[in-house]
């Protein structure tokens, strides 16, 4: 029965995660599980200090850990059952259970919460779900499609032999990501990690499970044993969560998951999880285990960690590299509240957004930046801000969208084929949807310029830049607009930005048969 | 044959897919559309008409076309597979002109289906993402009803192969769709458009979304010349420009001036149907002769196609 629910949440967790893409059709929103995490929406509540509706299903979430306790990762946790599942598939060695470990998680709980009010994301590094989109994002889907790619590779002649053109010719776009190295290490290690002790992660790191698990003792079904109890070990042995103690009759209800094997195992059928509310019975093992050190220092931690980001030594000015994403909150609000899922890159049509590395200094690590040599922003898409589950990227109507400038494109000339070597090439111009490059007559030859209002930094110039390496038409930050809040339409009619349809920059001619030169 | 030579050494399994794939490419495909092999090489005329002119409704003006260059079953047999080339590099509407009417696309598709066609592929290299210039094109919809037809947008370089260009002036060797080579028949399917390169981008230019490597054309040689060879390579069966809107300023992307100057051009000459298409109307504000237009003149001197328009009969009708 868990099992099942188990599997179902890890299907359904799959499933919208496989929506996220264009177009966005699902009526669920696929970043349901996102929303529905508490650590999320509280980190993300703490650092934008604004209470949103947007988290909703969170709120619902701690309503039901209220009355159930820490069902949650014995049943909704896909990260969870994935662990689970890899436990069985992994050779298991010697059981260990390193007690003290425990409290560690509370530990981290504490520093990401605390680090979150003084406005430095930190969740992003432990939170499950993040983890597993991460995961799944960057590491799985695009290798997936690389399978099926190759797969159809091996049976197109035969499609095509047979007349199926439409599997012949099938073809998945290939997203490719940077970071897949670190992405892909911290999961194997979150999953090997179980090789040590069952669900080690579960229980000694993650700081979801701390934070729900804080409210477990209210719940109303616990773990309770009937005096005939045989003491004959079965449970604390067989609990995936080590949470019962020496004594049986006894349990760690902050550690327990409501997972019911016990019950199962149990011989003598004495142990029931009957609704009992009993905050304060006795037989709870609710200690936290939280020494005053840790405490203190967790707390510091926490209150330092935004200082330490801020002013690591790998902190740089933001570099010229850094386009982020079109309706990106203002860069500190950004980083506040970007939880580094990447629904952003899943569902970005072109695969421009890109993980950063350290391109916005250590605390930008994974936030979603256009890598607009790699690829384009697509005009019509504006999926990236409906898929964000913090707002962290405004949800834009196509016209607004439009207008969130992302950078302005600046023409470097000694790189420039026209400029330097007098060729014809005008793939920028071609490429340009708002018209934004033109030719005027320089030397003889017509010759490319951006017009710095007309551009809104969408890249297809320099992603279609024939020159080798690096472009010579680059998108810069420059005059990029980041809002809080209002319309990107008005702010770039302030700034006189004409992101409009006209042709009125391309009245150039052509002269003589050379076609090459033009008399403005 | 090939096999025979390989078993008298050692034969692995690598030397044999090897060779199957070079036996493969020589015997099974070939290269029915390639200038070179004869069959399409030489520009017949299949009609009395060289040109036919049609102005009025796109759908009817088409089939019209068709008609005066002597009907698509001159150009589409029982059983063949075919490919049209339209515009849809773009992810823009069809009012915006920079893709091929999906009307007329899906006209011609038809057409080839009434004419025995077993298979219509819709082919294109298109610059922004595939699925999204389909779906705005309108293409993808309207040809979605005529069974056997295929939009596609093959954007991966798994479905283009390297071929020699052995009239090439500046292209040795390019890089281009498979299936050009296995089809029967090639239509091409140009929207007449402003081009801030060549001036104008009619059917040559457009088959510019055949190959690989595009930015080749515009960084490394002269463009002029590259569109010439490439014609001497790959030569459509057909052209029928659609000119129902025109792009005339603005282009190849747009935005720009649309015109709804509701014409089709068709013929077997591409470099003549090309020539006509120039003078419709003003580009970028002015006339053009179609030997201003440099790869046309280009085409024209290494007799790929003829561009003076006084030595062609043109038949010009309205429906």
């Amino acid at each position: 029965m868990r099992k099942t629910i188990q599997l179902l949440f890890l299907f359904f967790f799959t499933y919208l995660f496989l929506r996220t893409h264009y177009p966005l059709t699902s009526w669920i929103p696929v970043d349901l599980f996102l929303r529905a995490d508490p650590l999320i929406a509280l980190t993300a509540l703490l650092s934008s200090k604004e209470i949103t509706t947007h988290f909703i299903p969170a709120m619902i979430l701690m309503v039901l850990t209220l009355l159930f306790g820490r069902f949650f990762c014995g049943y909704l946790c896909p990260l969870g059952t994935l662990i689970e599942v890899s436990r069985r598939l992994l050779p298991a060695p010697e059981v260990r259970h390193p007690e003290k470990l425990r409290v560690v998680k509370f530990y981290l709980l504490m520093v990401i919460v605390i680090a979150s009010t003084t406005g430095a994301q930190l969740a992003f590094l432990f939170d499950p779900t993040v983890i597993l989109t991460r995961t799944y994002t960057i590491l799985l889907s695009p290798l997936i499609i690389l399978v099926a790619n190759f797969s159809l590779e091996g049976i197109r002649p035969l499609a095509d032999h047979l007349g199926l053109i439409t599997l012949a010719y099938l073809h998945y776009f290939q997203p490719l990501f940077y970071t897949t190295l670190s992405t892909g290490a911290i999961f194997i290690s979150i999953i090997a990690l179980n090789l040590i002790t069952p669900r080690f992660w579960c229980r000694y790191l993650c700081p979801l499970g701390a934070l729900v698990s804080l409210c477990s003792r209210v719940g109303i079904f616990k773990r309770m044993v009937d005096k005939s109890c045989t003491y004959c070990m079965k449970c604390t042995h067989q609990c995936p969560m080590g949470a019962i103690e020496e004594d049986p009759t006894k349990v760690k209800v902050r550690e327990c998951i409501q997972c019911r094997t016990c019950t199962l195992v149990c011989p003598q059928k004495v142990v029931s999880f009957k609704p009992h509310y009993a905050p304060f019975h006795e037989d709870l093992h609710t200690e936290l285990g939280i020494t005053r050190r840790g405490f203190l220092c967790s707390l510091s931690g926490g209150l330092i960690s935004s200082f330490l980001l801020y002013n690591s030594p790998l902190k740089r000015g933001r570099g010229d590299t850094l386009i982020r994403p079109p309706g990106a909150l203002p860069e500190e609000a950004f980083l506040n509240t970007c939880i580094r899922c990447s629904a952003c890159m899943k569902v970005c049509i072109t695969n421009t957004l890109q993980p950063s590395l350290f391109e916005g200094g250590l605390e930008g690590l994974w936030t979603p930046r256009a890598d607009l040599r790699r690829a384009a922003c697509e005009q019509s898409c504006n999926l990236c801000g409906k898929v964000c589950p913090t707002h962290a990227i405004r949800d834009l109507d196509p016209e607004e969208k439009k207008h969130a400038k992302i950078g302005t494109a600046v023409l470097l000339k000694e790189k420039c084929l026209v400029w330097e070597q007098d060729k014809v090439c005008l793939i920028c111009d071609e490429q340009c949807p708002y018209n934004a490059i033109v030719f005027k007559t320089v030397e003889g030859l017509r010759r490319p310029f951006v017009i710095e209002n007309k551009c809104n930094g969408c890249g297809f110039c320099e992603q279609k830049c024939p020159v080798e390496g690096d472009a010579a038409i680059v998108v810069k930050p420059l005059g990029e607009i980041r809002l809080k809040e209002g319309s990107y339409r008005k702010e770039a009619e302030l700034k006189s930005l004409k992101l409009t349809e006209d042709s009125g920059y391309d009245r150039f001619l052509f002269e003589n048969e050379s076609g090459k030169e033009v008399n403005e | 044959m090939q096999k025979k030579e390989n078993s008298n050494h050692q034969l692995t399994r690598r030397d044999f897919l090897k060779t199957s794939a070079k036996a493969g490419v020589l015997f099974s495909l070939g290269y029915p559309l390639l200038s070179e092999s004869g069959k399409a090489a030489t520009s017949v005329a299949v009609s009395a008409t060289d040109l036919a002119v049609v102005k009025g409704n796109p759908e009817k003006a088409v089939l019209k076309a068709i008609d005066l260059v002597g009907g698509m079953k001159q150009f589409v047999k029982e059983g063949q597979r075919v490919v049209i080339k339209p515009n849809m590099s773009f992810a823009k509407t069809p009012e915006e002109a920079a893709n091929t009417n999906p009307v007329v696309v899906a006209t011609v598709a038809q057409a080839c289906r009434d004419a025995g066609a077993t298979q219509v592929l819709v082919l294109d290299h298109t610059l922004q993402q595939g699925d999204l210039c389909i779906e705005k094109s309108g293409i993808g919809e309207f040809c979605q009803s005529i069974k056997g037809t295929y939009v596609l947008a093959l954007n991966d370089e798994g479905f283009y192969q390297t071929v020699n260009v052995p009239r090439g002036k500046v292209i040795r060797e390019l890089k281009i769709m498979k299936e050009i080579l296995k089809s029967e028949v090639l239509i091409n399917l140009p929207t007449a458009k402003s081009h801030s390169a060549t001036g104008v981008s009619v059917g040559m230019k457009g088959l510019m979304g055949v190959i690989w490597d595009r930015g080749y054309f515009h960084s490394q040689v002269d463009l002029h010349q590259a569109i010439a060879d490439l014609t001497s390579l790959v030569r459509p069966n057909l052209t029928i420009i659609d000119a129902s809107r025109v792009l005339a300023s603005g282009g190849p992307s747009g935005p720009g001036i649309v015109e709804k100057l509701n014409t089709i051009i068709a013929g077997v000459d591409p470099v003549a149907v090309d020539a006509y298409g120039v003078t419709i109307t003003k580009w970028f504000f002015r006339k053009f002769e179609p030997a201003q237009i440099k790869h046309l003149l280009a085409a024209h001197q290494m007799g790929l196609g003829n561009i003076n328009l006084n030595q062609l009969k043109i038949q010009e009708e309205t429906v």
